[in-house]
């Protein structure tokens, strides 16, 4: 027994280090090993941090750089004790999309506490890392809302999905489409409720307020695609489509389709590819004791039916 | 199963099925009545054929896994693996319903297979491991998360085909396909509970498993049956959630569970076991669904329903309960 475990543990040990003389162009930290970075995740649930995610593995693979990711499941808790436990393993760097701005903070403070580089990606934690990748939510929403205020020639009735109350990106995504309200005082926003980012819930929300405005509403600003395409589901089955414009942020696969077809008017195209590169190449120069820019704003996009081509991957 | 122990479980049944049907039921009825008369009174746009359409339809989801979940409490368990079932048989659905490859049958059987198979699991390791259904069913929640996502590989599931979606989002001579399907499956479940053996049995041993195990009722059938058939509506709610948003969601479903007990609750069937009517039930569902519509059109703030919908809950209940003394 004893003996097998030892030979199949030697032969792991030789493999690994067959492994790792082999990649001889990789990253190497001081010590001429492989470069760690771990990374902690809002969600793994949602697609757009799937996609950063993806994206980040990708790059790390090319740079030659191993990448732990883990789950902190929307958990803020849970993710500073990631935290902690990647300080424990010592790795080169930390990459972390925090699930929340006060709550994450604390596993910013250790990591700079335990001098390893922390990068935030996606959003932010009130003790600022090491170093910041990722786009100004209020900005989204100014251009979602900016659309629609073109669109209605600045007058109209507005109806807004929010997002998960008090959550970073609902908290920006309402600032920015009130600052372009306050620009406008021909557009009324006659209802706000929250959908939860949920597809299910926004089109019962949607069906609810037909009933109570019928075509009294002439735009809808929701603060997702998720909750768009269920605004744009309710309102195609009540035959009101054609008379509401909706506009939602994100640029998921479904909603550029629907800007493809023409039932969502327009979403705000947020470059989860460029995130997650960028992350990773702030982690590698961080943990090589290069300087990096404190801060990478990822511009956002407007996607309409004129540029959609642009955006639309070809299918799997 | 064997008939001669039905003299002796009628008369326990009856007794307690009169009680709960003419006090119970009323209570809850009235608290109904009260709430929908004050939203026609408040605003006009409520009390309208439309609006009564999508308060139904709004409704169904939640009232089917309640349908499911009020089986499962009359025997004295609990399945807080609702909503993770949703998510399931919803993409497992979503998967075959992608563009017009099969014809809409097999997405319909595949969903409903997979959710009897999560259900047949509930009761198969309830029933043999002695472990409460509480923590059962609160592993078996996770597992059927992580299912779900494995299967959609974390993606929502789009492009379904059009006859799938006609389960959820089609009308049958004026009449949304969700109504349908929620009165069938109500007319169905009554039936189950009141007319037949098993539903006696489901009384029986939520009332007293002990008696009922003495009295010669196999209680690991019974409960393997109701778990299972809290499966297969969880996979039709799957299946109409899917349908009517035209996507296979992972993430679907998150907290059903609670809306679903809820209702049941509210509807006067009693965690303890027991008791418990569909007709009870349904009203829970509606007058869930008709607080959250209402609240909509009153464009109540977000923060403020949560609280709102938490107070007439549990008023629902005291009243009830006030009833029943």
């Amino acid at each position: 027994m004893k003996s097998t475990f030892l030979t199949v543990l030697t032969t792991v040990l030789v493999l690994t280090g067959c492994n790792q003389s082999d990649s001889t162009q990789a990253s190497q930290g001081d010590g001429g090993k492989k470069l760690v970075v771990g990374a902690t995740m809002l969600s793994m649930q949602n697609e757009f941090i799937v996609n950063v995610n993806d994206e980040m593995a990708k790059q790390a693979e090319d740079a030659g750089v191993e990448l732990i990711t883990v789950d902190a499941e929307r958990s803020a808790l849970k993710q500073v004790e990631q935290v902690e436990s990647f300080i424990a393993q010592k790795v080169d760097a930390i990459i972390m999309n925090p699930c929340e701005v006060e709550a994450s903070s604390p596993a910013v403070a250790k990591a700079l506490a335990a001098k390893i580089p922390i990068i935030n990606v996606n959003s932010e934690t009130s003790t600022k890392p090491s170093a910041f990748v990722g786009s100004d939510d209020v900005e989204s929403a100014r251009i979602a809302m900016k659309f629609i205020a073109d669109k209605l020639g600045g007058k109209g009735n507005i109806v807004m999905m929010h997002g998960y109350m008090g959550q970073a990106a609902q908290i920006k995504r309402e600032q920015g489409a009130r600052e372009i309200l306050k620009q406008y005082p021909g557009l009324k926003l006659i209802a706000h409720q929250t959908a939860e980012w949920d597809r299910a819930k926004a089109m019962d929300l949607m069906e609810n307020w037909i009933q109570s405005y019928g075509s009294g509403v002439n735009a809808v600003f929701a603060h997702n695609d998720e909750m768009g395409m269920g605004a744009v589901k309710a309102l195609t089955d009540a035959g009101l489509k054609n008379k509401v414009i909706v506009v939602s942020i994100d640029a998921i696969p479904d909603a550029l389709q629907a800007v493809q077809k023409g039932t969502l008017d327009a979403t705000v195209f947020q470059n989860a590819e460029q995130q997650g590169s960028k992350a990773i190449e702030a982690a590698v120069k961080l943990a090589k004791g290069q300087a990096v820019e404190k801060e990478t704003l990822i511009p956002f996009q407007l996607v309409t039916k004129d540029n959609v081509a642009q955006f639309m991957k070809k299918p799997e | 199963m064997k008939n001669t122990i039905d003299p002796y479980l009628k008369p326990v049944r009856e007794s307690y099925r009169t009680r709960v049907s003419r006090l119970g039921k009323a209570g809850i009825f009235v608290a109904f009545i009260v709430v929908c008369v004050a939203l026609s009174l408040i605003t006009p746009r409520f009390l309208t054929v439309p609006n009564l359409m999508i308060i139904v339809t709004q409704v169904s989801i939640n009232a089917l896994l309640a349908f499911g979940v009020t089986f499962v409490i009359i025997t004295g368990g609990i399945d807080l693996s609702l909503g993770s079932m949703v998510a399931v048989t919803g993409v497992v659905a979503a998967l075959f319903a992608r563009s017009e490859t099969y014809p809409v049958v097999v997405p319909i059987l595949a969903g409903l297979l997979s959710g009897l198979l999560f259900g047949a699991f509930n009761g198969f390791v309830i029933t043999r491991s002695k472990v409460p259904p509480f923590i059962v069913t609160l592993g078996t929640m996770t597992i059927g998360r992580g299912l779900a996502l494995i299967l959609s590989k974390g993606r929502p599931i789009s492009n379904l085909s059009d006859s799938f979606n006609f389960i959820g989002g089609g009308q049958l001579l004026g009449v949304p396909m969700p109504i349908i399907i929620l009165v069938v499956l109500f007319a169905v479940c009554s039936v189950i509970l009141r007319k037949t053996v098993l539903g006696r049995y489901m009384y029986a041993v939520g009332g007293n498993e002990q008696a009922a195990k003495a009295s010669g009722i196999q209680i690991n059938n019974v409960k393997m049956a109701v778990y299972t058939m809290s499966g297969l509506l969880a996979a039709l709610a799957g299946i109409v959630l899917t349908s009517r948003i035209t996507t296979g969601q992972p993430n679907a479903g998150a907290g059903f569970e609670l809306d679903a007990i809820a209702a049941a609750i509210i509807g006067g069937t009693s965690t303890s076991g027991g008791t418990g009517t569909m007709a009870g039930t349904l009203i829970g569902a509606l007058l869930i669904g008709v607080i959250s519509n209402g609240l909509d059109l009153l464009n109540v703030s977000s923060y403020y329903q949560q609280v709102v919908m938490g107070v007439i809950i549990i008023g629902a209940v005291v009243l009830d309960s006030v009833n029943q003394k």
